[in-house]
């Protein structure tokens, strides 16, 4: 027992130790590389390496490289808070991430307690910002703005029986409740469905043929791309011609993919807006350089957010020229401003929330592609 | 009315799926006891390679699809019951004298490793079948829109369980499984190879689970590397609702398990459907300590 | 004279181990923090499987409500966190009455599914917000941190303490009930359970007994975990974490009290060492739970025979009745 104690006690050690060594500005990244998410913590990173690599050739910040230093959270807030632990020490200038919502609550007070900048990429849940916290940005808008706008193209497109169906996580079930709760009560619109599916599960034909018989003319579904894109394919082979909306989680080529392009044409979704749709020079040169890289356009949506993270972050550093998180934040609450990222200008509230009107709503047309709606 | 017949193919087509998973299960816990929580990664791995097979090989553009994709069914049971055995064979047959729970854990381990060796392969993103294999339209049947995959996976379910079910009762091979399962040694002292026996199982039981992953991914097009714990464990609730070790149980036990949740999921809440699976589950074995079709076994004295 | 010295080693061995957080630095000394809860979780959990032989897939549902009734007692009606925590065990000890009591009949893998069972819908339960208090997905936060006298526990080292002092005081405990009638007659039915009722054993009263115990301990557990992560969500209580607990158990060696730390060191210490690995971290760690159970079949260290002046017959180990 002793022995083998002492030997765990030397290897925690030595790893430790280990982590104090290099010199560079180093900026952390948390995200899902395990676990049911890692297809966005994965890319997460390529989208930070690329970005860090680009900032290295034109002379880094400071003086000084720029060093990535990624931590996998297991898309689980357990491991996070382990993951947290272990950047805290490892004297990262600011950490980008993470992606759930849960998961990023349960790592805000240890990068709160040790001072450093967090900046969230896919956490959209409200109370995130509502809890006075320092050093805690995101770049993803809130639920409740995506929920606004929800209800408004909703009310434009003259729905009168509408079904939300959500997936039971936080992000998901925040959205749908919002919207329910802004929906509610509107003259000529009634909620005829509101319920849940299980994230994961491939066959969702017992929860459309429910759906079905409450008889909606449009459904908003908030949950993500996986169960979107099988609904909208299920829906199809039981020839149901229902219009349905997704969330921003929705927004991933892969769901037509896995639709079908004909099962596909006509879904809506909302996005904060694609870098392809971006006129900005940054936007066009990143796509550009990541598909020259990996072979493909990012995938989601919130990696590009976390670029945008670490877009402002080093900007900030190179502004400020300082990483002192007190000066990081006041720069990045009052003096950042319209800071041209690559899902458009960027600036912070007090609260360390994103402003402006982020979301865009967009349709899928014939060839499966995502056209931003006018 | 049409509402409840509907769910009703919902649950059946669910249920065959589940049912082919729970014969991996039952085969292999009837002969060692052991609970082969890799399995699930077996079925996930079935998917994975299905695809790569399919998409390398062209084999439904060259044979058409009904040959092609049978061809390919074959060719996934084969690789993946080559798979199962070297599972046996590193994972499990160093631990055949030791606790039974421990090859439990050791399971556990090979399944966190199948699982992660899928995501390092073939990436973590969602892999999508190619369309347009199976037909994507619906038939009307007696006033019900019934797609026409799901009639084709309820075929494709029932076909491989009573082939299974005739190769368990009506050959000598399939004897020697039910003789094993029954009690191990008295087989041993009739001249049965116990280790053939367990072989065979590894190949039989992992071949169908790879099959039903093929399935799933024909059926609903998108696969990716966690879907396995969730089938597996419907698959081993399945199993064990039938009466484990019990093969005609783990087909009744998977089929009812669909059905159930897709009733629970029209007639309660979709957000508590596995919820209510369980509660069934739970109530029917407190009424029924060994299963549906589980054998009473009688207290070793 | 060996008692002695087992009992100077084991002395200096945690006066060793409680300096630690003057040497490790605060990830380090949260990672111990890990392996605490998951010590104590599996300490709890031992008494189930490893004592009375029960195949409990699902003592996450235990650990969750002992955490739900922390964070909803201490959020919703301001009772100090570190009062809660008989309450926690108590609620989590009811509600193992309430459904040990009709399937604790049920044979080793029958079992096992129903705890699964009990865990999932434990589960679903919550992220369903059932009674309108568990927050559903988003779950609870805000919930204090514990504090004594004035003093506060904040930090991972101050947890350090607290975590540790608290699976100190369940090893002593679980140590003397090991070696009381109560562990014995656990023992022994374990071993052969027609016998021991043979021999007088009420086996179904000492069955629950344990079951309860055990959900008891995974409660208070659940408290620390609430009043360490400040934020609970039912995210945190998987069917995956039980199976943690469960290979915390067989692997550190069933039955066996110093193996549960062990386990615990490694079932929750080995991925963080692993993180070097990045992506592969946790196909290592696969590879290593087969390895290990390969070369240690009976678990890493085995619970010891106990010895008696009468000649003993060679016990035979079975998992489950």
């Amino acid at each position: 027992m002793k022995k083998v104690l002492f030997i765990l006690v030397a290897l925690f050690v030595a790893t430790a130790t280990a982590a104090f060594a290099a010199d560079p500005v180093k900026i952390g990244l948390m995200g899902p590389m395990t676990g049911s998410w890692a297809s966005e913590g994965q890319e997460m990173k390529q989208v930070l390496d690329l970005l860090c690599e680009e900032l290295n050739a034109k002379g880094g910040l400071m003086g000084q490289k720029v060093a990535v230093v990624s931590e996998d959270d297991g898309g689980d807030p357990r491991t996070a808070s382990l993951a947290a632990q272990r950047l805290a020490t490892q004297g990262i200038a600011a950490v980008i991430g993470t992606y759930g919502s849960a998961v990023t609550e349960a790592t805000q007070n240890i990068y709160n307690e040790a001072k450093i900048i967090q900046v969230a990429n896919g956490s959209t849940a409200i109370r995130l910002t509502e809890k006075g916290l320092k050093y805690f940005f995101r770049t993803c808008p809130r639920d409740d703005e995506q929920a606004k706008v929800a209800a408004a193209t909703i009310e434009k497109l003259g729905v009168k029986k509408l079904a939300i169906l959500h997936d039971n996580s936080t992000y998901a079930k925040g959205l749908a409740e919002e919207a329910k709760g802004l929906l509610a009560g509107k003259k000529g619109l009634e909620i005829v469905f509101f319920d849940a599916l299980t994230p994961k599960e491939q066959d969702y034909t017992a929860i459309l043929t429910k759906m079905k018989a409450a008889g909606p003319d449009f459904v908003f579904f908030t949950g993500y791309y996986g169960e979107g894109g099988l609904l909208l394919k299920q829906k199809r082979q039981m020839n149901w011609n229902v219009p349905f909306m997704g969330g921003d989680a929705t927004n991933n080529p892969d769901l037509v993919k896995i639709a079908g392009k004909e099962a596909a044409a006509g879904f809506y979704f909302l996005s904060p807006p694609l870098p392809k749709d971006l006129p900005t020079q940054e936007a066009k040169a990143f796509l550009a350089a990541f598909t020259k890289k990996y072979g493909n356009p990012p995938n989601s949506i919130y990696p590009v957010l976390a670029g945008d993270g670490f877009r402002v972050i080093t900007h900030a550093i190179a502004e400020t020229k300082s990483t002192d998180p007190e000066k990081l934040a006041k720069y990045l609450k009052t003096e950042l401003k319209e800071f041209p990222g690559l899902t458009g200008k960027i600036s912070f509230n007090d609260k360390g929330d994103r402003i402006g009107e982020v979301y865009k709503v967009y349709k899928v047309n014939a060839e499966g592609q995502f056209i931003l709606e006018p | 009315m049409e509402q409840f017949f509907l769910q009703l193919t919902n649950g059946l087509a669910v249920g065959g799926i589940y049912a082919l998973i729970a014969l991996g299960y039952t085969m292999v816990y009837g002969v060692l006891k052991l609970i082969n929580f890799a399995h699930s990664d077996l079925f996930t791995l079935g998917a994975y390679l299905g695809l790569t097979l399919l998409t390398s090989m062209a084999l439904t553009d060259r044979l058409g699809p009904f040959w092609g994709t049978v061809l390919l069914a074959f060719m996934v049971m084969l690789l993946i019951a080559i798979v199962g055995a070297l599972l046996d064979r590193v994972a499990y047959r160093p631990l055949r004298q030791s606790p039974r729970l421990s090859a439990v854990v050791s399971a556990l381990g090979a399944s966190i490793f199948l699982q992660n060796t899928v995501m390092l392969v073939y990436g973590a993103r969602f892999q999508v079948y190619p369309q347009g294999i199976l037909p994507s339209t619906a038939i009307r049947v007696m006033g019900l829109d019934i797609p026409m995959v799901r009639l084709i996976v309820l075929c494709t379910s029932t076909l491989m369980m009573l082939a299974l079910f005739f190769f368990i009762q009506k050959t000598k091979t399939g004897t020697a499984i039910r003789a094993a399962a029954i009690d191990q040694g008295a087989a041993r002292l009739m001249g049965i190879d116990v280790n053939r026996v367990i072989l065979m199982v590894f190949l039989v039981g992992p071949a169908l689970g790879g099959v039903a992953g093929l399935l799933v991914g024909l059926y609903y097009g998108q696969i990716n590397f966690t879907m396995g714990w969730g089938y597996g464990l419907k698959a081993f609730t399945a199993a064990i609702l039938g009466g484990i070790g019990n093969i005609p149980g783990a087909m009744v036990g998977g089929i009812l398990l669909g059905v159930i949740e897709a009733m629970g999921a029209a007639y309660l809440s979709i957000a508590w459907k596995d919820a209510i699976a369980f509660c069934v589950l739970i109530l029917i074995l407190i009424f029924r300590p060994t299963g549906l079709l589980g054998e009473r076994v009688a207290e070793k004295v | 004279m060996t008692n002695q010295r087992t009992i100077i080693t084991i002395s200096l061995a945690n006066v060793v181990f409680a300096s630690l957080p003057f040497f490790l630095n605060t990830y380090w000394v949260d990672v111990l923090n890990s392996i605490g809860i998951y010590s104590i979780l599996a300490l709890s959990l031992n008494l189930i499987v490893g004592h009375a032989g029960l195949f409990n897939l699902g003592h996450a549902a235990f650990y969750a409500i002992g955490a739900y009734t922390a964070a909803i007692l201490n959020t919703g009606y301001g009772i100090p966190i570190l009062a809660l925590l008989p309450a926690c065990g108590f609620t989590a000890g009811v509600f193992a009455v309430l459904i040990a009591r009709p399937i604790i009949h049920l044979r080793g893998d029958y079992l096992c599914i129903v705890t699964i069972g009990v865990g999932e819908i434990v589960r679903i339960a919550l992220i369903n917000d059932v009674f309108g208090v568990t927050g559903g997905a988003n779950g609870i936060f805000g919930i204090a941190r514990p504090s004594l006298f004035g003093f506060s526990v904040r930090s991972p080292q101050h947890f350090f303490y607290y975590i540790w002092t608290f699976a100190g005081i369940t090893v002593c405990l679980f140590h003397l009930l090991e070696n009381s009638r109560f562990g014995r007659a656990l023992n022994y039915l374990r071993e052969d359970e027609v016998a021991a009722e043979g021999s007088g054993v009420d086996t179904a009263h000492y069955k629950l007994a344990a079951f309860v115990v055990g959900a008891v301990w995974a409660g208070m557990a659940g408290n620390i975990y609430a009043s360490k992560m400040t934020i609970i969500s039912p995210e945190s209580f998987t069917f995956w974490e039980s199976v943690l607990m469960f290979a915390i158990v067989i692997l550190g060696g069933s039955g066996s009290i110093p193996g549960m730390l062990l386990g615990a060191f490694l079932i929750v210490g080995l991925p963080e060492l692993f993180r070097e690995f990045a992506n592969a971290r946790m196909l290592v760690f696969g590879a290593a739970m087969i390895a290990m159970m390969i070369f240690r079949t009976q678990g890493i260290l085995p619970a010891k025979q106990r010895r008696y002046s009468l000649p003993e017959s060679s016990g035979e180990e079975s998992g489950t009745g």
